[in-house]
């Protein structure tokens, strides 16, 4: 052997200095680790797409603007999802799996909140192509439009009939739940990315249908914002109200007195906004619906807080009549109702019970069964069984006019309006752009229930970067044993008394301590949250993670393949793959 | 937040660990929160093996291959050595084994807590003599298999942590891998105390313990929620601190993961929860908590 | 300045004059008043340093060899068993070539037990790569001490001075105690190019390829070559400042001599009577004291041997199967001398029996009447043992 001492101190005693690196044991190994990100099962149930591992694990970080960034690539109305949301995400949550899920929906709302007192704005991508779309009806998804559309950096007028913009956010929920302050900041936000939004024009008024046809595209979205009818004697008795007729006016501010006691006809949102809404101009309340409390389609939470604040339920009847009393009050004749078989709606078809009757006395009576969308406007060619036609693009049967929200054939939800508003405005973009929207839709899915990206799309279509098609995380790819068992995080409440006293939200959200403990809930399923168990796990400290950069790199020369980071990550973010 | 740049890692790559090491990933994690200014040392044991061979070396700090059961008094020489010449701001930090820890090193371990000499020592455990390829020690657990123990080790593994309470040093804690930021905190507390401080180190062995090569910080996690190796903190030998709140496992879940207890039957299973629970309870009556 | 002190205290004496900051140590008879003194200083605060109280010796040694890595000067004392205990670290410190210097008082090994002189303890680690001094009363191990450093620290090797257990650790005797002015200007602070170095983080005692070990081996083999010129280089510098010196070995008489006996350590002392009581008596006989033990002086001996006919090697020692161990490398050394000298083997006061003049006499008498040298070697006994 060759002496070579490079250090007088060798003189003495042999002494390594040189480094390990120089060994390349990665040769050792014959797999190695792959980053590969995948989707949320939560964020798969979300219509809207909504990033929900990645708003967590920031909000976790105490990150709260980007946080909020996050959320609003997606969805601009955090602030109400986070507020009316139905979230079908938790049901979907892997974590119910193990002990209970995140409370997704309450830290949507917590983050719009923490960053209520600064405006964290987004701005809208350059476009050479700009063009001039027009949108009817400022509900949920007409906003959602606009805003995606003006985020693709197109020039957009929303057309409002009413007074102000919000659809249903403005005049159909009511003030307890929604807080109109929300939905200004929100629609403000809307309005900053130079959107224009043109209240009291009255489509089919002031503007007919053919003058929209001067822009280059049109999304009509102007929802279901009308009562239906039980279609019973009595109908038209003054006490009789349309609950979404009632929800407005007491939006507007009108003062209203519905007497001593009040029936609510239905088992909808609707049904139960109005019993609370009831309950709060200080009358007694039952609701009558003709299935059992199971078969009610309005969110749970509602349905609980509605028992909770006092609403009383009558389950398995059905209205048949309505006479007026001699002292002014209302009689009402009810049919019993039983069970049968599933309908089209896949729950059991309620069936009248053979002579069973049963009548209750009111004074006033309140329709809550259903909406309809009122089209006198619109040509009848773009219309289907009283709803707008759609294709699977949201193209309508006229060129360049596409549609959503509540007036087309989809579950009246704010988040599917929202999703809705998403996707027309990326079909209109394409259409604007001469492309086909079916050779892209599919490129941006999160996960395979219809949501859509906007951040895959623009990433794709201004970079022609388009992200690869995630699989959905199963739970046996989550790796348990790194979470702590702990429960779900419940928000502050009014108390009942306080709370039927006016109209003051009744959810007080989270405290910031609880804010942070719900967050850290999260698996953060499918996407590196940065909690370093691979970096701190590696036998051979060849990972390098920087949250900042949002980077992760294995040194493959040194990486022995040992599977320790696959195994470790609790998220099922690292797969390892052979080598040849 | 980890950024590397921050916090160096001190235990190179290309190092010649086993794949999947317990005991690589525990001597990083430590290196890691030492920092540089830190001089290290090395006994004959699997440290020597993975440290690399001249004239490479996969320590980032100054290191010394000492001799097998004088880890502590090596560590204490050069403690006092840099005390005499005024140094104050290099810590001294002493890697051994279970075999260089609870059987051959004991004594001189022994030795240099009494004297309390300022030195951090390490025993990096993975229960057994696995560097000159899987020999009991007595840190090896109840029943399990080795090389020469092939019907299973009859004898309990020895508790180390009360024999180093018994010294009144002023910090001993136990640490294990699947927990890096308890073990991280304990180093960086241990670094801000003089005297010696002990850290007892359970780092998982796929070799010796008979188990893939991906699950040791897994068995790690498992090993502190069966309560077999809870984890705590003992100062000045009387007052204990029980660092985490064991999810308390049934231990079969710990032993059904390794072929080194494969062999065992349902009585011997049921004598090692009996163990754990009651170990679990004299920890928490030195704790001050009941029950 | 003189003072009246035992054998141990003037090697404490040494190690304080050499301000040694970091002594470790470990109790055993009759080293122990070595380490209860300089414990004494340490609280005192005479000596500036720290002692360490080791569990054993072995770990004393560790820590001093751990400890002079880090570039300072270190010290431990020992005897017997505890010089035993620590072989495994002798090989270890001179194997990480630091200048380590150990006193260590001759005491027989057990089986069975006792507490009295013998060398076998320190002998039986002449593999061990440390430079060794056998001294013959208090004086000299002081001094051997502070030349010991002065040697070790300049070649990197570990430095063992022994005195024999109780004839010279517990007798007390006139002591010139050298100025600590002196001292300094004579030892320079210790600079060590191998220790450990932060801004260049290396791996000390890697483990090497077999070429490796043995080219560092050859290499540590050349400085202790060296020392055996270097220790009489050291012994002319001390003689200047300190007005005293030893040689590494010490001829006395043998120009002439018909026979020369050749001893080492206290036993020097009373062969310097016995044979002034001989040369009074007509009888021509030399003595020569061997001082440096490893390396071994080979050719020193020989030149102090030069034409001698008859050589009769005392040894405190005996190596079962062998014999006395001075002899041993006395014949060794002396094979490729022209005058081929006879060399007689003599072991006397094995496990502390007394040496008196007239065993020596015997011996020199005895050995005028062989005619040539046998293996095994003649014991020496009282009379009617």
């Amino acid at each position: 052997m060759k002496m070579d001492f490079r250090h007088s101190s060798e003189l003495v005693i042999p002494i390594s200095y040189g480094s390990t690196e120089v060994i390349e044991t990665g040769r050792w190994g014959f797999q190695k680790p792959e980053t590969v990100l995948m989707t949320a099962p939560c964020q798969e149930a979300c219509p809207a797409g909504n990033p929900i591992p990645q708003f967590l694990y920031l909000a976790a970080e105490g990150r709260y603007d980007e946080a909020l960034r996050a959320l609003l690539r997606e969805n601009p109305f955090p602030g109400v999802c986070g507020r009316v949301c139905f979230h079908p995400c938790e049901a979907r949550c892997h974590r119910a799996r193990y002990d209970e899920s995140v409370s997704i929906c309450a830290m949507e709302r917590y983050v719009f909140d923490a960053t209520s007192d600064r405006s964290v704005d987004i701005r809208p991508h350059r476009n050479h192509h700009s063009k001039q779309v027009a949108v009817v009806g400022s509900g949920p998804a007409g906003l959602s439009c606009a805003y995606f559309l003006g985020l693709l950096g197109h020039q957009v007028t929303v057309f409002e009939a009413r007074t102000e913009p919000g659809g249903v956010m403005r005049w159909g929920i009511p003030e307890y739940r929604l807080p109109k302050s929300v939905l200004k900041r929100e629609v403000r936000r809307i309005v900053n990315l130079g959107i224009e939004i043109k209240t009291g024009v009255k489509v089919g008024g002031d503007l007919s249908f053919d003058q929209l046809m001067d822009f280059d595209a049109v999304f009509l979205s102007p929802g279901a914002g009308s009562s239906l009818p039980l279609k019973i004697d009595g109908e038209a008795l003054k006490a009789v109200w349309r609950g979404k007729e009632l929800l407005e006016r007491i939006n507007s501010g009108g003062r209203i007195r519905l007497g001593r006691e009040v029936i609510v006809i239905g088992g909808g949102n609707t049904a139960m906004d109005v019993a609370r809404s009831a309950l709060r101009l200080g009358s007694r309340v039952t609701v009558a619906y003709r299935r059992s409390r199971d078969e009610m389609p309005a969110i749970q939470e509602e349905i609980r807080e509605a028992e909770e604040e006092g609403v009383r339920f009558e389950f398995l009847i059905q209205p048949v009549r309505v006479s007026l009393l001699k002292n002014g009050r209302l009689a009402v004749k009810f049919q019993r109702m039983k069970l049968g078989k599933p309908d089209q709606s896949k729950r059991p078809k309620p069936i009248p019970v053979e002579g069973g009757f049963v009548k209750l006395e009111a004074d006033a009576l309140v329709e809550a069964v259903g909406e309809a969308v009122e089209w006198s406007w619109i040509p009848q060619r773009l219309m289907s069984r009283g709803l707008i036609d759609v294709g699977p693009s949201l193209l309508t049967a006229q060129d360049k006019v596409f549609a959503g929200g509540d007036a087309i054939d989809q579950p009246r939800t704010v988040v599917t309006a929202i999703a809705s508003g998403k996707k027309a405005a990326i079909s209109i973009d394409l259409y604007l752009r001469g492309l086909s929207s079916d050779d892209f839709l599919s490129r941006i899915e999160v996960g395979n229930q219809g949501s859509l990206s906007m951040e895959a799309y623009i990433a794709g279509i201004e970079q022609g970067r388009w992200p690869e098609v995630k699989d959905v995380v199963p739970y046996e790819r989550i790796n348990t044993l790194y979470f702590e068992p702990s429960g779900r995080i419940r928000e502050r409440k009014l108390s009942r008394d306080k709370a039927v006293k006016g109209f003051s939200e009744v959810n007080r959200g989270f405290s910031p301590n609880q804010a942070h403990a719900s967050a850290s809930r999260c698996f953060t399923c499918g996407t590196c949250n940065y909690c370093s168990n691979c970096y701190f796990f590696c036998p051979e400290g060849v990972i390098s993670l920087d949250p900042l950069l949002q980077s992760r790199a294995v040194d493959l020369e040194h990486c022995k393949g040992c599977g320790t980071c696959a195994r470790a990550c609790p998220r099922g973010v690292v797969e390892m793959r052979e080598v040849s | 937040m980890v950024l590397t740049e921050e916090r160096p890692n001190l235990l190179r790559p290309g190092h010649a660990a086993c794949a999947g090491c317990g005991l690589a990933t525990g001597m990083k994690l430590v290196l890691q929160a030492m920092g540089p200014r830190t001089i290290a040392v090395i006994v004959p044991s699997c440290e020597g093996a993975i440290g690399g061979v001249y004239p490479y070396t996969a320590y980032g700090v100054p290191t010394i291959h000492s001799a097998f059961e004088i880890a502590a008094p090596t560590a204490a020489g050069i403690a006092n050595g840099l005390k005499v010449q005024g140094i104050t701001d290099i810590q001294v930090l002493a890697f051994a084994g279970d075999g260089g820890t609870f059987d051959i090193g004991l004594q001189a371990l022994s030795g240099v807590a009494k004297n309390n000499d300022d030195i951090i020592y390490v025993c990096l455990d993975n229960e057994g003599y696995m560097n000159t390829g899987i020999q009991v020690s007595s840190s090896t657990p109840s029943f399990a298999w080795t090389g020469t123990t092939p019907k299973g080790n009859p004898r309990r593994k020895k508790n180390i942590m009360e024999i180093m309470a018994a010294h009144y040093n002023p910090y001993s804690a136990t640490a294990t891998i699947g927990f890096p930021r308890d073990l991280q905190q304990k180093i960086t507390k241990a670094k801000g105390i003089r005297g010696t401080k002990f850290i007892h180190m359970l780092v998982p062995c796929p070799t010796g313990w008979r188990t893939p090569s991906d699950i040791s910080p897994e068995l790690s996690v498992l090993a502190v929620e069966t309560n077999i190796f809870p984890l705590y903190e003992v100062e000045d030998g009387k007052r204990y601190t029980i660092n985490h709140q064991p999810r308390r496992l049934p231990v079969r879940e710990y032993l059904s993961r390794q072929g080194r207890f494969r062999h065992l039957k349902e009585e011997e299973i049921e004598q090692i929860q009996r163990d754990a629970d009651e170990e679990w309870k004299k920890l928490r009556y030195r704790a001050g908590l009941s029950g | 300045m003189k003072e009246f002190m035992t054998g141990n205290h003037a090697i404490a004496h040494a190690v304080k004059l050499c301000r040694t900051p970091l002594i470790a140590a470990y109790p055993i008879t009759p080293q122990t008043p070595i380490y209860e003194k300089l414990s004494e200083w340490e609280a005192s605060g005479q000596l500036k340093g720290i002692m360490m109280r080791t569990e054993s010796e072995h770990s004393a040694m560790a820590s001093c060899i751990a400890a002079s890595l880090t570039g300072v000067r270190t010290f431990t004392a020992s005897s017997s068993q505890g010089i035993a205990l620590m072989h495994e670290m002798l090989h270890f410190a001179s194997g990480c070539r630091v200048p380590v210097v150990m006193a260590n008082v001759n005491r027989l090994l057990a089986a069975p037990w006792g507490f009295w002189a013998d060398q076998l303890d320190s002998l039986s680690q002449r593999d061990t790569g440390w430079i060794q001094f056998y001294c013959e009363n208090g004086q000299e191990a002081l001094d051997s001490v502070i030349q010991a450093y002065r040697i070790a620290e300049q070649v990197y090797l570990p430095a063992m001075v022994s005195i024999e257990a109780f004839f010279v650790s517990h007798f007390m005797e006139v002591v010139d105690l050298p100025e600590q002015e002196q001292v300094d200007r004579f030892l320079p602070p210790m600079d060590l190019p191998h220790k450990f170095d932060m801004d260049k983080p290396g791996f000390l005692v890697p483990v090497v390829p077999s070429e490796l070990y043995r080219k560092y081996k050859h290499m540590a083999q050349v400085s202790m070559d060296s020392v055996k010129g270097l220790a009489l280089q050291v012994d002319q510098e001390f003689r200047n400042e300190f007005g005293r010196g030893y040689g590494i070995v010490e001829p006395l008489m043998v120009e002439d001599a018909e026979v020369v006996v050749v001893t080492a350590g206290s036993i020097t002392g009373t062969a310097r009577v016995a044979i002034k009581e001989l040369r009074e008596r007509g009888y021509r006989i030399g003595l020569l004291k061997v001082r440096l033990f490893r390396p071994f002086p080979g050719e020193a001996i020989r030149e102090a041997l030069r034409g001698r006919k008859r050589i009769a090697v005392i040894d405190r020692n005996f190596s079962l199967g062998g014999g006395g161990i001075f002899c041993q490398e006395l014949r060794a050394a002396l094979v490729h001398s022209p005058d081929r000298p006879l060399v007689f083997s003599y072991i006397a006061g094995i496990g502390g029996t007394d040496v008196r003049p007239e065993m020596i006499e015997r011996v020199c008498l005895d050995v005028m009447e062989r005619t040539e040298p046998m293996d095994t070697p003649i014991w020496i006994m009282e009379e009617g043992s």
